[in-house]
């Protein structure tokens, strides 16, 4: 029996119990709130020393660019970044609950934390909320084991490749890896294949836009170029639109004098504290 | 025991100065005080008997049994508190039952044997409860391999060839050594086990007793069954006539 | 829509979710004497796009014990997650290896008791020193049944006629790895949702050799216009 004194608590995490009436509601025409999703491009590689993490930084609400400049590679640990699309709220709870548990694992262990734990991790995370936690993420990072790659969907699976793309924009920046990524690649030649997937999903899919985001992760070492290019950069203007001064003819002046204002302050009465 | 009555005695929880848990020693003293069980390995099976001592005369044959199923391919023998044993049986029983229903296969004796001794275990370690006062051996045939443990009231616990416990565990074990265990099979040893059982009676102290004679092996298709009527019939005519033989060589001596 | 590996969804699903599952896979395996092949196509799909062209459905269990998985990815790889940490607990506690039998009955368990939400089609396969080279299906719903040869996931479909007219029980190693990557090129090349390389697993007492073949070594059949 709930009472002020023993009030019922809530149990934590997610309710489910409504989504069958949401449906029925949904059917009858009634539109659901959307969630602010990220329709992006996030790509990843490995070369020769590790990996190469990349996103664009567009976020959008239905049609509307929400943020022109939002942050989709992600902290995991000191050794692992994560790209996330998807809901963006998602993902970066989703990052953060995991690079939580990571931190903790590694002082528990002594260790540094491997990036096949941090996919399981994520995958079981996932899992266990059967697809409603809509983060897709890209994993990437290096270990005692060497340098690895994941992508991760939001209903729990994972698949380990060489080269992934993930996002609405995974289609043109594939094209891109597909023809020009090759093993045992240079820095220089990654960050540009990155650069080239990333601009091609900014350019062809409306979902993603801005600018260029950037994560080099190798052996000990990591260098996160926040805004690497920016992609859409605003042109010049050609001309100078301002009108001179005097441009506008001055025809007649009136002055009108404003009438005093008295005013009047009341001070508030002390409260009595003796 | 030279500290009985110093108080060490009094909790499984404690041990002695001397690094006894006197509770547990005297669990086994109370499986000393029941009729003597014993199991026999062989080439083909393995053959379990007991002796099981009638306390009254209107006490119906193949009652109060001391020698159990826990699956349909293993066997329980106890001695020791029949209540006590019993409800080792129904725990084995249900460690049986559970492992078939979640692997789909017959429970391997090894575990079976790990998770009762561990159970039994249990109980020699807490204040609030006595250890379990008996001994029990548990035998399989599976894959055409016998296999064969004994645990304590300690929870402790030995794979054998030939194992006895109970009132007459010494005798019998002496008994045992001399066998061939390696070589015989489970119809001869059935006979020998109705042997020890009517040689290590003693008849003073305990008037009537009842054989108990059960096997599983190549012959019972792996089941654990009690022997056929004609095997028993054979066998306590053996021990019988070995007991004759045996009273007859000592009035000669005398 | 979440990656799936098999087109066999209940046609009769409710699914009041945006996630239509209806792509696939082509999985096979098949007893010889000595132990089993095991093989697999390499098509992963999101709805229409492939999003995995060289994925690995061939999933090992124990040191003896593989699964070919189709249906949803994430439910076959979290399901083989599961009772492959199971299994090797309980062969450290038994202190040998769970036999296939075993572990097609802890396969079965979740996929029964779990059969209103998971979508997946497994074959367990395997060698022990019980029963030699063994096959269990467990399809949707989670039944279990032992099978000499046995296919699975969309492609199936196609080489089931096949499968009946060629098999032949106590195959040699290599028979029975030629009869395998037929029957998978004949469902890779029927199935739309089933494609790549042929990936394969010879599970013998030795243990697991695994052989790649990729899609330009794939044996061909006739097709239209190349004769």
């Amino acid at each position: 029996m709930a009472s002020i004194l023993c009030p019922d608590v809530p149990s934590p995490g997610f309710g489910f119990e409504n989504c069958r009436r949401n449906a029925l509601l949904e059917n009858k025409g009634l539109a659901f709130p959307k969630a602010q999703k990220t329709g992006t491009t996030i790509v990843g590689i490995t070369f020769k020393d590790g990996v190469i993490l990349g996103a664009d930084t567009r976020a959008t609400e239905d049609t509307t660019v929400a943020d022109k400049n939002s942050e989709k590679i992600h902290y995991l640990a000191p050794n692992m970044y994560c790209c996330g699309a998807g809901t963006a709220a998602d993902t970066e709870m989703t990052t953060q609950m995991i690079s939580s548990q990571l931190e903790l694992h590694k002082l528990n262990t002594n260790r540094i934390a491997r990036v096949c734990t941090a996919n399981m991790m994520l995958k079981q995370y996932l899992f266990r909320y059967q697809g409603y936690i809509g983060a897709a993420l890209i994993l990437g990072g290096v270990d005692t084991e060497g340098s690895h790659l994941y992508m991760i969907y939001p209903h729990g699976s994972s698949d380990k490749l060489p080269y992934v793309t993930m996002g609405s924009g995974s289609l043109a920046a594939i094209a891109v890896f597909e023809s020009r990524w090759r093993k045992d690649m240079d820095e220089e030649e990654g960050k540009q294949l990155v650069r080239d997937a990333i601009a091609a999903g900014i350019f062809n899919d409306l979902g993603s836009g801005s600018n260029v985001d950037l994560c080099i992760i190798k052996k000990g070492e990591v260098d996160y170029r926040r805004t690497y290019e920016e992609a859409n950069k605003k042109g010049i203007k050609q001309g100078n639109y301002k009108y001179p001064k005097g441009a506008t003819n001055i025809l007649s002046t009136k002055v009108v004098e404003v009438e005093d204002v008295m005013v009047t302050r009341i001070e508030p009465e002390r409260m009595d504290t003796a | 025991m030279s500290s009985i009555g110093t108080g060490y005695d009094l909790s499984a929880s404690q041990f002695s100065p001397d690094g006894r848990v006197f509770q547990v020693e005297y669990a086994m003293k109370a499986v000393e005080n029941s009729g003597t069980v014993i199991g026999l390995k062989g080439t083909d099976g393995i053959v379990l008997a007991a002796e099981k001592l009638i306390l009254s005369k209107l006490h119906e044959p193949n009652t109060n049994r001391r020698i159990y199923n826990v699956d349909r391919n293993i066997g329980m023998a106890f001695s020791g508190l029949i209540a006590d044993a019993r409800q080792i049986v129904e725990i084995a029983r249900k460690e049986a039952a559970n492992y078939r229903a979640q692997y789909g296969v017959s429970i391997p004796l090894k575990y079976l044997n790990d998770r009762v001794s561990m159970y039994m275990h249990a109980y020699t370690l807490y204040s609030a409860v006595r250890p379990y006062g008996c001994s029990v051996i548990l035998a399989s045939y599976e894959d055409k391999e016998p296999n064969m443990y004994l645990i304590d009231p300690s929870g402790v616990s030995y794979g054998y060839y030939g194992c006895a416990t109970g009132k007459a565990k010494q005798s019998a074990k002496t008994e045992i050594e001399k066998l061939k265990l390696g070589q015989m099979t489970c119809r001869e040893l059935a006979k020998e086990a109705a042997k020890i059982i009517y040689t290590v009676h003693d008849e003073l102290k305990d008037k009537n007793f009842e054989l108990e004679l059960s096997w599983v092996c190549q012959e019972s298709d792996g089941y654990h069954v009690r022997v056929p009527d004609s095997v028993y019939a054979d066998a306590e005519k053996a021990a019988k006539q070995a007991m004759e033989a045996d009273s007859e060589s000592d009035t000669e001596d005398m | 829509m979440p990656p799936v590996l098999n087109a066999f969804g209940p046609a009769f699903a409710d699914d009041w979710r945006d996630a239509p599952h209806s792509t696939g896979t082509s999985i096979m395996a098949c007893e010889f004497n000595g132990g089993v092949v095991i093989g697999a196509d390499s098509r992963t799909t999101t709805g229409a796009y492939i999003a995995n062209r060289a994925s690995d459905k061939l999933t090992k269990v124990t040191d003896h014990v593989y699964c070919c998985r189709s249906g949803s990815a994430a439910d076959t790889q979290a399901i083989s997650d599961i009772v492959s940490y199971h299994l090797n607990f309980h062969g450290m506690e038994l202190g040998v290896e769970p036999s296939v039998e075993v572990a097609a009955s802890v396969f079965q368990e979740l996929c029964y008791n779990y059969r209103d939400s998971l979508m997946a089609g497994i074959l367990v396969a395997g060698w022990d020193k019980r029963k030699g080279g063994q096959i269990y299906s467990i399809p949707i719903g989670g039944m279990c049944v032992r099978q000499p040869v046995s296919i699975g996931g969309s492609g199936s479909s196609y080489v089931y006629g096949y499968v009946d007219a060629n098999f032949k029980p106590k195959m040699s190693k290599d028979e029975c790895i030629k009869f395998v990557t037929n029957c998978l090129a004949l469902a890779m090349s029927r199935d739309g949702s089933s494609g790549g390389v042929v990936r394969l697993g010879i599970i013998t007492e030795e243990g697991v050799e695994r052989r790649v073949i990729l899609g330009n070594e794939l044996p061909k059949f006739y097709e239209e216009g190349s004769v």
